[in-house]
């Protein structure tokens, strides 16, 4: 895994994400398993299901790489001490604006 | 400029189509990331945060108008319209979709470039100085000899998994722009007694979390034992070098642990110990060979002045100054090398528009005999201009914001993608640059201030090589909030050196204000314009910059 990101809490509120293999574009799992590219569409999850999610994204390697617990806000939202990141990945680079989801582009 | 032989065709071809094969597996879900990811990393493709990046080798930081125009057509065709010139020499490309790669390996193929080795612990891009074959104070044209170690260290099979990347640098000027002290091997050509060049061999130089700056371990290795001598270090290194901590594994660690002497003795030992079969003879007409494409072009007999030159500089304010700054003096009479920056206000360090790449292209192949130049700096450089021509080539980079008159001065900083990129960093480097460079934008105040070397990175690999900047900025993360650490006194060139941690971090916000003051405090204590920046921190240590850094932080 490309990412080792810090470990949370078993209560903290937290969602899966990934990369598509394909196109390398961030992604979310959301609440029906599929993968969506907007981090609001993602499921907030807390224990005890939420290494059944993980695990299931693991598994779905042809779709999604290097998939890992972020953390969100249980209403759902880029929350935590990655929140800059998170927010960089889920809208794309502070300083092209004109690039990344945040464009309305991928 | 080196020309594919059949070899390096076939190899480049047979390699895109095996990486076609493999993105194929992978996407079928035949091959699990796991195996995938050495796969994808030995060509050059990493996965960072919004997409997937491809790293492209130009070797020693040269290019032909051909090549930077099939650059510049996969900006625009696969990426967004960019590209990103790396402190590696190398060009990086921030969006590029796996399923798209093959692609663009084979148009890379088609101009005889490729991304091998761009990634992974094997022996990198050999670089070299951006001035090569047209600086004065060269001894001889070191780019031959960085051929020759490409073409050598390529697909080596002895040193394909070493226990960490590796990275050879190659000068043949005693004023090192090439940073070769700062590099796993530093080669510097230099005459033995008898007057017969050779290579003064550095080991151990590096960045990273623990910066070393290299050591001479062999005064002097003669060119037809040059591969052997490096075979000699490699396999010193493969046999000791650390693979059981990735923060111990380069070699800079091995020779600061076993001590120089020692590592030193190992390696005469090894060299000693090759037996006649075990030599890398380099064939005398292979050399000749490899050395034919480096030939000097056919410079015109030009007299120093240039009329045109000189009535451009008093007829235009901002040519003149453009002058003074951006050329850098040509060996040859009645020509200039040109310095093109990617610094200007606002823009990442580094990146340059497929349209620039094209304009680029043709000024190179029009006024600056179809060489191109990649600057470890993450500037462009045309090494051959007459300076007849120099106003000409002016206005078109003026037209296309490619005229900056920053070279080697503060807004000129080295910044890596950091965060907005990266999928290591810890804080944005970009950002920062870009507020350093809105501080300086007066260029009268900038070229009052003199040289000056800034250099930014997100993380402590130290991509922005923060370490051996005159002022280094290294981002960290503390607690979800980026902090930048300051380090002084840093210098890449031949009196290369590690900055000293000035003091605690300070917020995204602080470090303009912080930088501001301390160049204040500079131009108050310096004596005269002549000392600059760097002279004056040795002369008179940190503490006044220290006090001055945090004076109301």
């Amino acid at each position: 895994m490309s990412s080792a990101r810090p470990k949370l809490k078993p209560d903290t509120p937290k969602a899966v994400t990934a990369w598509n293999t394909q196109t390398g574009r961030t992604v979310y799992l959301t609440s029906e398993r599929r993968w969506s590219e907007d981090v609001l569409d993602a499921a907030v999850l807390t224990a005890p299901q939420d290494e059944e999610e993980l695990a299931f994204a693991k598994g779905d390697e042809q779709t999604v790489t290097d998939p890992y617990f972020m953390q969100v806000k249980a209403e759902g939202g880029v929350d935590g001490r990655e929140t800059l990141r998170e927010t960089i990945r889920a809208q794309g680079p502070t300083n092209h604006p004109m690039f990344g989801k945040q464009a309305g582009s991928p | 400029m080196y020309r594919y032989d059949q070899f390096d065709e076939q190899l480049v071809r047979e390699r895109a189509a095996q990486f076609r094969g493999q993105v194929e597996r992978r996407l079928s879900g035949e091959l699990k990331e796991d195996h995938f990811k050495p796969l994808r990393l030995q060509n050059g493709v990493y996965l960072q945060l919004h997409a997937y990046m491809l790293r492209v080798a130009i070797p020693y930081g040269q290019l032909s108008s051909r090549k930077m125009r099939q650059l510049a057509m996969i900006a625009d065709t696969y990426d967004k319209g960019y590209g990103h010139f790396t402190t590696r020499q190398n060009i990086q490309y921030n969006w590029v979709a796996l399923k798209n790669i093959p692609d663009v390996l084979d148009k890379l193929a088609d101009v005889e470039m490729h991304a091998i080795q761009t990634s992974g612990n094997c022996i990198r891009n050999t670089t070299s100085d951006h001035l090569a074959g047209a600086n004065a104070d060269e001894l001889e044209d070191p780019r031959p000899w960085c051929e020759i170690i490409r073409q050598w260290s390529t697909i080596h099979p002895e040193f394909a998994f070493l226990p960490r990347k590796f990275k050879i640098a190659v000068t043949a000027a005693a004023p090192d722009r090439a940073a070769i002290k700062v590099h796993d091997i530093g080669l510097l050509m230099k005459p033995n007694a008898n007057g017969e060049v050779g290579f003064e061999v550095f080991v151990g130089g590096g960045l990273g979390r623990t910066p070393h700056v290299g050591v001479s371990v062999r005064d002097w290795v003669s060119k037809g034992e040059l591969l052997s001598y490096l075979e000699a270090i490699m396999r010193v290194y493969n046999r000791f070098g650390r693979r059981d901590n990735k923060f111990k594994a380069r070699i800079k660690i091995l020779v600061n642990e076993t001590g120089p002497e020692e590592f030193t003795r190992l390696v005469e030992e090894e060299f000693a110990a090759q037996g006649p079969k075990e030599k890398v003879v380099l064939p005398d007409e292979e050399v000749a060979r490899i050395m034919a494409y480096f030939a000097p072009p056919e410079f015109e007999d030009l007299p120093e002045v240039s009329q045109a030159f000189e009535r451009e500089k008093a007829r235009n304010e901002g040519f003149a100054r453009w002058a003074r700054i951006n050329l850098r003096a040509h060996r040859t009479p009645g020509y200039a090398s040109v310095h093109i920056s990617l610094k200007p206000q606002g823009v990442a360090p580094g990146d340059a528009t497929g349209e620039q790449m094209r304009v680029m292209a043709d000024l190179a192949e029009q006024y600056g005999m179809d060489d191109v130049r990649v600057a470890h700096e993450q500037d462009i450089v045309l090494p051959h201009v007459k300076m007849d021509d120099l106003p000409a080539v002016y206005a078109k980079l003026v037209e296309h914001r490619l005229a900056t008159a920053n070279a080697g001065l503060i807004t000129d900083l080295i910044a890596c993608p950091g965060l907005d990129y990266c999928n290591l960093a810890n804080a944005r480097s970009i950002s920062v640059a870009n507020d350093i460079q809105a501080e300086f934008a007066d260029a009268d105040f900038e070229e009052e201030i003199g040289k000056l070397h800034v250099n930014i990175s997100g993380c402590i690999n130290a991509c922005g090589h923060h370490h051996v900047g005159h002022i280094g900025v290294l981002g960290v993360d503390k607690k979800g909030e980026e902090f930048y650490q300051i380090t002084l006194g840093g210098r890449a060139d031949e009196k290369a050196a590690i900055g000293d941690i000035a003091g605690p971090g300070l917020r995204h916000e602080e470090v303009r204000p912080a930088f501001r003051r301390v160049i204040d405090k500079y131009l108050e204590v310096r004596n005269g314009k002549s000392e600059t920046f760097i002279e004056v921190l040795e002369r008179l240590g940190q503490e006044p910059f220290k006090e001055a850094l945090y004076a109301s932080a």
